[in-house]
């Protein structure tokens, strides 16, 4: 077994893997930025090399300072966290080629599996159902055009290099898709440096249900089960669970879904963790949508619901041992469910919220489990993104895990930023989560429907407010201006000027 | 003294003035009313109105009361009518950067109609980018925003009128 580990990461999963790392006694180093000095995660390791600048381009994905920060510590594996540079092959590939353990698959499978259309290819010759699509991506709308005259609309374009929804556009109709070709090659080209874009038949109302997977390096395969992630914001996931209640009500489609999981995987030669996500109709067909070569943002409702802890998992099999367990050895138990915890704020279209957290109180009790990378005190910087920490809950059933998710996020007080807790609880009343009935569209449905205007009596105090406020301001100003000059009505006439528009 | 109070419904006069602790105001075509507005903390009011009390924050561009947030801008409607040559009381929208970010996209001209929720500028934060729409209907008087520029919190980026 490894004797130290450098995370190439940073905030709630450089933490939650420094946990583990503690737990099994192996030493943890830490990589950070400027911005990052004070952060939680350095704050926990055992070792810390600073690799430079706040932005990320300058340290978190510098594969440079990073291998010399493993080097000059003797780090014997990395372990990449997710985001960064978990799926850039040429990292895996820089790391093999130091002689420094990458704890994840080749930097083959991570080259085959990031590119969407690829994989797609390996998924067909696996025999693993996919969604109706284009095989290769291109800058050049035709190949896309002539795909909606076969199969109609509507369709959704997607980078090729793609991930976190960007680079995606769903297209209705015929006159919409020159425009949104556009804007998706020139999105993906930006945040990706590769604007081929490719194309798929929409499925309406979709699920996502994923499949954790994972390989060792005996030729081992086995499957964890599902996680639901239909609830997303701009097709990013916001709340996650495991099971799905889909696959809780019909029970054979986990192992339906867990073995073409593990066909793809075995295809691409799989190592380590990895997870299958389909998409899954109305009739509980389901479709091969990509794979992720990493460790998931949502993998503690896994962790929750079988008892494993899947970073140790991903160190054993990095450090050559096979699995400790087999397929029928897997069981799952209760229900989990997990909400992503960001600074942004809900009553202002979701807009970010970066400054710093003055108080913050932690939910605790039966079944709660908090992944956090922030503290009291602790600045959240503009460099990243604004993932805070992710709140779990465990429980007997379902039901039971959502009141137990919602007691936790009314434990959850924080000031100073605003984070979407709120917004949380409101998504936990909605009958159609209650009753299990999600599709990847419900969270983007819930927030565009209108919103009960505020009471007349708010609306006035808001003013009253606001009015004083600036002819409190305006005053303070002139007051000192007059102070300094004699009396002038035009300086009063400047004062408010500036300060008021 | 009179202002301006600009909201996504629409513009309204207040009047308003002191007389000892509580002052005595009216909105629009509202009847006189009377209410205690003391400052609690910096931007906070504690706001006795009709005997319910209100806690209102002040953010750039909006006003948090009650778990709503309202946008709502004030104004004083003798400068504008000195610079603008417009009458008073016309309704008037500025498009507020809400955080410190960067203009990734600007989406409409200086001089362009548009509709209530279009969208004006495309701010990025936090790796995240946000759309910045209008409230209202109107028209695009004054674009500050440029294609790359950072903005600061409050930074005015477009005014509707």
């Amino acid at each position: 077994m490894f004797r130290k580990v450098l995370i190439a990461n940073r905030g709630e999963i450089a933490v939650r893997i420094i946990r583990t790392l503690c737990e099994m006694n192996i030493a943890s180093v830490a990589v950070y930025s400027d911005a990052d000095r004070r952060s939680l995660h350095v704050r926990m390791a055992d070792e810390a090399a600073h690799i430079g600048p706040s932005a990320s381009s300058e340290s978190y994905l510098r594969i440079d300072r990073i291998l010399d920060a493993a080097r000059k510590h003797g780090a014997e594996a990395i372990h990449p966290g997710y985001g960064f540079l978990s799926e850039r092959a040429e990292f895996a590939a820089a790391c093999e080629a130091a002689g420094i353990a990458f704890i994840g698959p080749s930097s083959e499978a991570i080259r085959a599996m990031g590119s969407k259309t690829e994989a797609r290819r390996i998924a067909v010759a696996a025999g693993v159902p996919v969604v109706p699509g284009t095989a290769s991506g291109s800058k050049d709308p035709a190949g896309v055009r002539r795909f909606t005259e076969e199969h109609g609309y509507p369709v959704i374009l997607k980078a090729v290099a793609g991930g976190g929804g960007k680079g995606m556009r769903r297209v209705e109709r015929e006159g919409d898709l020159e425009a949104a070709f556009r804007d998706a090659s020139s999105e993906a080209e930006r945040a990706f440096g590769n604007g081929d874009v490719y194309i798929e038949k929409f499925i309406v109302d979709p699920r996502h249900i994923e499949i954790q997977i994972f390989g060792d390096s005996h030729g081992n395969y086995v499957h964890l089960g599902e996680r639901e992630c239909s609830l997303q914001r701009r097709h990013q996931k916001i709340l996650e669970e495991c099971p799905s209640p889909l696959v809780a009500a019909f029970p054979d489609l986990r192992e339906r879904m867990g073995t073409a999981a593990l066909k793809a995987a075995a295809a691409a030669g799989y190592l380590n963790a990895g997870t299958v996500e389909f998409l899954v109709d109305g009739e509980r067909n389901f479709y091969f949508l990509e794979m992720n070569t990493r460790l998931q943002v949502e993998h503690p409702v896994t962790e929750l619901v079988t008892g494993l802890d899947l970073v140790r998992l991903q160190l054993e099999i990095a450090a050559g041992l096979p699995l400790p367990f087999r397929q029928r050895d897997v069981e799952w138990r209760g229900a989990a469910v997990e909400c992503r915890i960001y600074a942004e704020d809900p009553d202002n279209q979701f807009f970010p919220s970066p400054g710093k957290i003055e108080t913050l109180e932690r939910p605790a009790g039966p079944g709660v489990r908090l992944d956090s990378g922030v503290y009291q005190g602790w600045t959240v910087p503009l460099e990243y993104d604004p993932l805070l920490a992710k709140l779990a809950v465990w429980a007997g059933s379902r039901e039971h895990a959502i009141a137990r998710m919602r007691r936790a996020l009314g434990e959850y007080i924080v000031s100073g930023i605003k984070i979407n807790t709120g917004f949380f609880q409101v998504l936990l009343e909605d009958p159609r989560v209650l009753a299990g009935a999600l599709h990847t569209g419900l969270v983007d449905e819930l927030l565009t429907a209108p919103k009960a205007p505020a009471p007349s009596g708010a609306v006035t105090a808001a003013a009253l407010a606001a009015a004083v406020h600036a002819i409190s301001r305006t005053d303070n100003a002139s007051k000192a201006a007059v102070a300094t000059f004699a009396q002038s009505s035009r300086w009063r006439d400047e004062g408010r000027e500036s300060l008021l528009r | 003294m009179t202002l301006v109070v600009d909201m996504a419904g629409g513009s309204l006069p207040l009047e308003l003035r002191k007389e000892g602790e509580t002052w005595t105001f009216r909105l629009g075509s509202d009847e006189e009313g009377t209410a205690e507005i003391e400052e609690v903390e910096p931007g906070v009011y504690s706001v006795i109105l009709d005997g319910r009390s209100y806690e209102a924050r002040i953010e750039p561009g909006a006003v948090r009361v009650g778990g709503h947030r309202i946008e709502l801008q004030v104004s004083d409607p003798r400068r504008r009518a000195a610079r603008s040559g417009r009458r008073a009381v016309e309704g008037r929208f500025s498009v507020v950067s809400p955080m410190p970010g960067k203009v990734v996209r600007v989406l409409v001209a200086q001089g362009e109609a548009v509709e209530a929720g279009q969208g004006i500028v495309v701010v990025e934060a936090m790796k995240m980018q946000n759309e910045l729409k209008s409230p209202r209907a109107g028209c695009v008087t004054s674009l500050s925003a440029r294609e790359g520029a950072t903005v600061a919190a409050g930074e005015v980026l477009a005014v509707i009128e």
